[in-house]
């Protein structure tokens, strides 16, 4: 039995375990963590892939940054109130997991025709990783996605300043007339 | 590895269906959102998987713009959940039906 | 015959559409600016129909100028529909057939008119009554000059629609309209059958031409087809001329101003059928069938509406009964094949009939719009000149030699005897015998005897733009005869090149038929001068003890109530379902089912938007997962 074997058969089913108690949490602190313990396991996930960089990356953008503003917004927000159990839409829940599991089937079966469940990873992917994965994806990122990658930069600076602009607490423009008004009574009292 | 591609794509398909039953499922704003960033990481496991397949690099590449878009889409969902809370005090999907018959 | 090719019109011939235009443009004037003419608008129509007169007068001269075979002339104005091979032109044919009648149309007409202008004065749409009057002759004119199918049809339809317009002319009073619709509904049935017959004609020759139609008749059509076609135009013929079946308009008509029922339910309108069989009879002889029906229709009609007339006490409708009497004995006669005959009988009977027509109508002038025998009585000695002329037509009627009826009725007759029809001649004899009784009936009753009412006794002779057209036509009443004094005379001679020969035969010869006939008259008149005139006979209690007889034929043995509940009540009722129930409910009621089942199914189907975006979201992965399903069938 392989080491990535045990890894794998280990941390998937915690994956999906705590998807679905993410999934059945009432309370929302609770979900989030359970998600993080789900990013940590996806980042497990990446190294059996050998792809050490983004293992790294995604604990610490992900469960790093991105839960930890959840938690945030959930504190500020107060909005840790229990989510109501009765769902009020009829079938919703029903026809959802349907769905779901009728999904899941879907990708079983063009898998299964398609890769085959038998395919293992090719043997090439040490000499692609060959300087170090960090530096190959380097030479890839700023050679031949470059465009995006400035792209990007700028949609990272819009979305800081969407983020402020939509957030702020609007106050009310002060109109010549109060202006006038304060400076009088000042004034008169002073 | 000794593990077969097929597994970790299954895997990321159980993980997206999962994230789409939290989608549909939730009302508050703030899980229904958790539950896409569920979606969106299920998603980049099965690029680096392929990328893995491929003996490719791009795979990651994708995966790691995902990841940083999903960052930026974080930053102004919350923004936007926010200014929402503060309007009606209350972050419940259900509350904004005003486009029905 | 009349041989070969037809004669383009030259020299005063070649005017000869002046005969119809000059009515139909003093109409139009009269239409447009008859109120402003005021009494001018009576004195144009007249002189427009007189001045037609003299116009048909000068062009029938030119044409007795020709030799008798080739007295045909046809005048072509334009044409009038031209599609690929069909032609139909507006031709005026003159011939011996149409100059008589263009001669008697505007003749009488003229008369009719200056009559008119003195009964029709002081009513307020005096012009508009005098353009009808005009363009109904137009249209007789067509009908009668026309050399197609088609203009004969024109004038056909030209005059059911003006003689609509002239009965119901005094719309204000109850029941006039009715008599209007009644006519012109009455004659559509007819008209519509000759419709299908002309249709069949353009169908089976390829025109509408009478010549091309006649020329070709004998080859191109199987008997089948001959008599279909002509029983079809005769349908037009019994509609239009007031026979059984569909005679039931004519003493409705009675309705209308007195000189209408003059000029168009006596001397015109009512004898287009009898121009249209004689014109067509090329047609009808192929057929074994059509002239017996022909005869057969015009022998029952006499009888029938003789002995209705016998029951009438409205002066009016006895004369109505009798045209449609006399008519049925000019379908008789061309039942016979005796054309020129029956031709010869029309002209005197438009005389002596619109003769007595128009001095009913001074009688009724003078008695104040009263109408009704009873109330009259002794009106000789206070209308003398009404009386005497109107004695003229009604003895001319009765077959009184020496006056034009007499020979006009014996000529039938004797065709009838000598062709061997002995049952025809007896049957003729004994309607001629009720035509006198009838005649002399209402004649004692109006002059004779004492004066049975105020309005009598105080009655007065009518003015002289009424009197003396009665001179004119009582003259053509009494004399006419003498242009035809044996069938093959002088009338019968010029229109024998049209109408083919009368048949000839052996019977008792013309003397003895004569002595008959003259025999019958005059019996019949002394019987009923001996009962109404000479006051020994109560005949109020004779008529009593003819009841219910006598109420049945004066209702016309209550045909119009049969029509009312066969036919009229189904047809009300029919038209009521189909407003009521076929369109209201059935039809409206399919495109508001459908507006209303739209307006159902968006009212369901809007209720799919709830609102809730969770299940929007829901519906987006149902197609998405449907979709993969699909694609992925197909890997």
């Amino acid at each position: 039995m392989a080491l990535d074997n045990v890894v794998f058969w280990v941390f998937a089913p915690i994956a999906v375990a705590s998807a679905v108690a993410m999934l059945v949490m009432r309370s929302a602190v609770h979900a989030a963590l359970f998600l993080v313990v789900n990013f940590f396991c996806i980042a497990v996930m990446y190294l059996l892939l050998d792809a050490p960089f983004l293992f790294a990356v995604q604990i610490i953008v992900y469960a790093g940054a991105i839960m930890v503003l959840f938690l945030f917004v959930i504190m500020l927000l107060g909005v840790d109130r229990n989510e109501p159990i009765r769902e009020r839409l009829a079938a919703q829940r029903g026809l959802a997991v349907l769905l779901a599991v009728g999904f899941v089937a879907e990708l079983f079966f063009a898998l299964r025709a398609g890769v085959g469940f038998a395919t293992l990873a090719p043997e090439g992917f040490d000499a692609v990783n060959a300087p170090g994965n960090p530096q190959a994806l380097a030479e890839v990122l700023f050679q031949d996605y470059f465009f995006p990658f400035e792209v990007t930069s700028i949609l990272l600076i819009i979305a800081a300043i969407a983020s402020m602009v939509l957030a702020q607490r609007r106050s009310r423009a002060v109109t010549q007339a109060e202006i006038d008004v304060d400076a009088t009574g000042a004034g008169a009292a002073g | 590895m000794r593990t077969p591609i097929a597994y970790f794509v299954m895997l990321s398909g159980i993980l997206f269906a999962l994230g789409t039953v939290g989608v549909l499922t939730r009302r508050s704003a703030l899980l229904i959102f958790m539950s896409v960033e569920l979606q969106l990481n299920a998603v980049n496991l099965s690029l680096v998987a392929f990328s893995r397949m491929h003996n490719d690099l791009d795979g990651q590449v994708l995966a790691f713009f995902s990841l940083v878009v999903a960052a930026a889409e974080v930053v102004v969902g919350l923004a936007i959940i926010v200014a929402m809370f503060r309007r009606r005090s209350s972050v419940d999907v259900d509350d904004a039906r005003e486009l029905r018959w | 015959m009349v041989a070969g090719e037809a004669l383009t019109a030259t020299g005063g011939m070649a005017w000869l559409w002046f005969v119809p235009a000059l009515p139909l443009a003093a109409a139009t004037v009269n239409l447009f600016l008859g109120r402003r003419l005021g009494k001018a608008a009576g004195v144009l129509a007249s002189a427009a129909m007189l001045a037609s007169f003299i116009v048909a007068a000068i062009g029938v001269r030119e044409l007795l100028s020709l030799a008798p075979e080739e007295r045909l002339v046809v005048l072509h104005l334009f044409d009038w529909i031209s599609v690929g091979a069909f032609r139909v032109g507006v031709d005026l044919r003159l011939d011996a057939v149409s100059a008589t009648m263009i001669l008697v149309v505007t003749g009488v007409g003229s008369l009719i008119h200056v009559y008119a202008m003195g009964y029709m004065q002081g009513d307020p749409r005096y012009g508009r009554f005098f353009a009808y009057l005009n363009l109904f002759v137009f249209f007789m004119l067509m009908l009668v000059l026309g050399q197609n199918f088609l203009l004969l049809y024109l004038g056909w339809e030209g005059v059911g629609l003006c003689s609509y317009l002239l009965i119901g002319f005094w719309f204000d009073v109850p029941g006039n309209a009715e008599a209007a619709k009644k006519a012109f509904i009455t004659t559509r049935i007819g008209d519509t059958a000759m419709l299908v017959g002309i249709a069949l004609i353009a169908v089976h020759f390829g025109t509408l031409d009478f010549d091309a139609v006649f020329g070709a008749a004998g080859g191109q059509i199987t008997q089948a087809t001959a008599t279909a076609i002509s029983l079809l135009l005769f349908a037009g013929a019994i509609g239009k001329s007031a026979q059984i079946p569909l005679h039931v308009w004519l003493p409705d008509a009675m309705a209308g101003p007195t000189p209408v029922s003059a000029l168009i339910h006596a001397a015109t309108m009512v004898t287009a059928g009898v121009y249209l069989v004689v014109r067509t009879h090329v047609l009808f002889e192929l057929s074994e069938v059509a002239l017996t029906v022909v005869l057969v229709v015009g022998l029952v009609t006499m009888v029938f509406a003789g002995l209705c007339a016998l029951a009438q006490w409205d002066i009016k409708r006895v004369l109505a009964y009798s045209t449609v009497s006399q008519l049925g004995f000019m379908f008789m006669a061309v039942g016979m094949r005796a054309y020129a005959v029956a031709m010869f009988f029309l002209v005197a009977h438009a005389f002596y009939k619109a003769l007595m027509f128009l001095g009913a109508g001074s009688v009724i002038h003078g008695m104040h719009e009263e109408q009704d025998l009873r109330q009259m009585g002794g009106l000789r000695r206070v209308m003398p000149i009404t009386f005497v002329v109107f004695m003229i037509g009604g003895l001319s009627q009765a077959g009184v030699p020496p006056l034009a009826g007499y020979f006009a009725k014996d000529a039938i007759l004797e065709v009838a005897n000598h062709t061997g029809r002995l049952g025809i001649y007896v049957l003729g004899t004994i309607g001629a015998l009720i035509s006198a009784t009838y005649i002399g009936r209402m004649l004692f009753l109006t002059f004779f005897g004492q004066a049975r009412s105020e309005l009598a006794a105080h009655a007065h002779e009518s003015p002289a733009v009424m009197v003396i057209p009665l001179g004119v036509l009582a003259a053509g009443a009494a004399l006419i005869g003498f242009a035809n004094t044996s069938p093959e005379g002088r009338v019968g001679g010029f229109l024998e090149p049209v109408t083919g020969a009368a048949p000839g035969g052996a019977g008792l010869s013309v003397f003895a038929l004569g002595v008959i006939a003259t025999t019958v008259s005059v019996a019949a008149l002394a019987m009923t001068w001996l009962v109404h005139g000479s006051g020994r006979v109560d005949w109020m209690a004779l008529r009593e003890r003819m009841e219910p007889l006598a109420t049945a034929l004066q209702n016309g043995l209550y045909l119009d109530r049969a029509y009312d509940r066969l036919l009229i009540q189904p047809g009300k009722a029919f038209a009521r379902i189909s407003a009521f129930v076929v369109d209201a409910k059935i039809i409206d009621g399919a495109a508001n089912a459908l507006g209303g089942g739209v307006r159902r199914l968006a009212d369901r189907g809007r209720l799919v938007q709830t609102g809730f975006v969770r299940s929007y979201a829901l519906v987006v992965f149902l197609g998405a997962v449907g979709v993969l399903a699909f694609v992925g069938s197909r890997l």
